[in-house]
This record gives C-alpha cells, structure tokens and sequence, in this order.
C-alpha cells in the first residue's frame, strides 16, 4: 500500500469514501494538514520538505491503520502524506474515514492523525521566504514566542 | 558482533553520515550502540539523546539486545503530518 506520494493529494480519494460497498456509509470525516506560511524569527515559511524513511514509514502507517480497523471493524480509511517539496497552501496529508455513524468516524480520524504525527518517521525541513532553511524541530526551538504558543512550523 | 547503524535527517546532518557500521561485544544493547555514536559523534549529542531506536524496522527500547547483522535505526523527533 503506498502511503507516501511526491504527487498532490486528491481530494478525490476522500470523495470515494462516501461509495461504501454495500451503502451502508452514514459519516464521512476528513482531515487536511496544510502547510502554513508561519512568521517566526528566521522569516516567513514558503515551503516545507518532507523527507521520510519509506520502507518504516509505510509499515508504521499500515500498523496505525491496521489498529483502527480492528477497533472498529467495517469502517473504510483513506490515508496519504506528501513527501518532497510542499509549498506553504498545499496540503501535506490527508486522512478520512467513513463509517456507518458518526461517532466512531471523529474518533478514528482523530487517532489515525494523532498516530501518524506521534510514530511515522517523517521529518520536515522549514525552507524560508529568503532561501535559508532549518529542520523543523530547530525552527520551534528557536522561536520567540513562549512555550506552549505554538508548536513550530508546519500543519494541522 | 557488527551492526549497521542508520540515521536520518538532524541526526544525520549532526553526525555527518547516514550510516555506520559499530563493532560492538556480544549481548550489547541498544543503548550500548546508542553511547558508542555520542562518544564517536560528540557534535551529535543533542539528537542522540531524544533519539528513538528502532531494530530492523520495528521500534524498540534502548535495553533491546543486539544480534549480530542487526540494522539499528536511530530516529530523532519526527515531525510528520
């Protein structure tokens, strides 16, 4: 299953979900990440790269979706991240689900999106509006504002 | 036993290479690998020690033993989504 895409994501996938099999589909709830053009002390955001460890990022995200599908057997998932280069605008992963209610489909999203966040390895390296870059975690590191305003540089 | 050690983004950025190889005594640990970089990387202090292990692909703990052909994969903060 490819997970991980250096193309736009498609809304379309989302979209899809609503078509369940046997239309038996009540809730559809989806999730962007897009990547903003944050303004911290080293400039204004124009982009971020994603880099991942594939082979592991692939199985983390079949596991995490693997998990979900247990728990709440008969919904349908969708899941992708970008990779590369994505500009401040774009959307950097998506995630839905669909379920016969409502309830289990807010639920499962959110822990799909928490998960992925917490385990996949993907990293994402800030590139400013002035050429410079830094990885992420140093951009946080370094901003201004104080602890727990933000949460560095990126989406969601 | 020898290892092969991986690294990705700061931590490799820090350390100057994406992999390594570390001749380590039999019944080492994770962790052991783990000291064996600092020692060798000292510029990559600050990421070896928010690192996350993981062996052959799968995450583990720093007391994992080590088996010789291991690949440990040593993950700093990930940052995806």
């Amino acid at each position: 299953m490819g997970y991980l895409t250096f193309e736009p994501l498609d809304w379309a996938e989302l979209r899809a979900l609503q078509e369940g099999p046997d239309a038996c589909t009540g809730a559809v709830v989806t999730f962007m990440g897009v990547v903003r053009a944050d303004r911290d002390s080293r400039g204004t955001v124009r982009a971020l790269c994603y880099e991942a460890f594939g082979e592991m990022a692939e199985s983390q995200i079949g596991r995490i979706v693997g998990e979900v599908l247990s728990r709440w057997p008969g919904i349908g998932v969708v899941v992708r991240h970008r990779v590369g280069l994505v500009s401040a605008g774009e959307a950097s992963l998506m995630v839905g689900v669909a379920s016969a209610h409502r309830d289990e489909a807010y639920v499962a999203c959110r822990e799909l999106v928490e998960a992925i966040k917490r385990d996949v390895p993907i990293w994402k390296r800030v590139l400013y509006e002035d050429g410079t870059a830094c990885w992420a975690a140093e951009a946080a590191s370094s901003s201004d504002e104080p602890a727990g305003a933000r949460s560095g540089c990126g989406s969601g | 036993m020898t290892i092969t050690v991986r690294v990705f983004a700061m931590l490799r950025d820090a350390m100057g290479t994406e992999a390594c190889r570390l001749a380590l005594s039999p019944g080492a640990r994770a962790r052991h690998a783990g000291v064996e970089l600092a020692r060798r990387y000292p510029s990559a202090h600050r990421w070896l020690g928010v690192a996350r292990p993981a062996l052959n692909r799968e995450y583990c703990s720093w007391a994992a033993k080590l088996r010789d052909g291991d690949e440990l994969c040593l993950l700093p903060p990930v940052s995806g989504g």
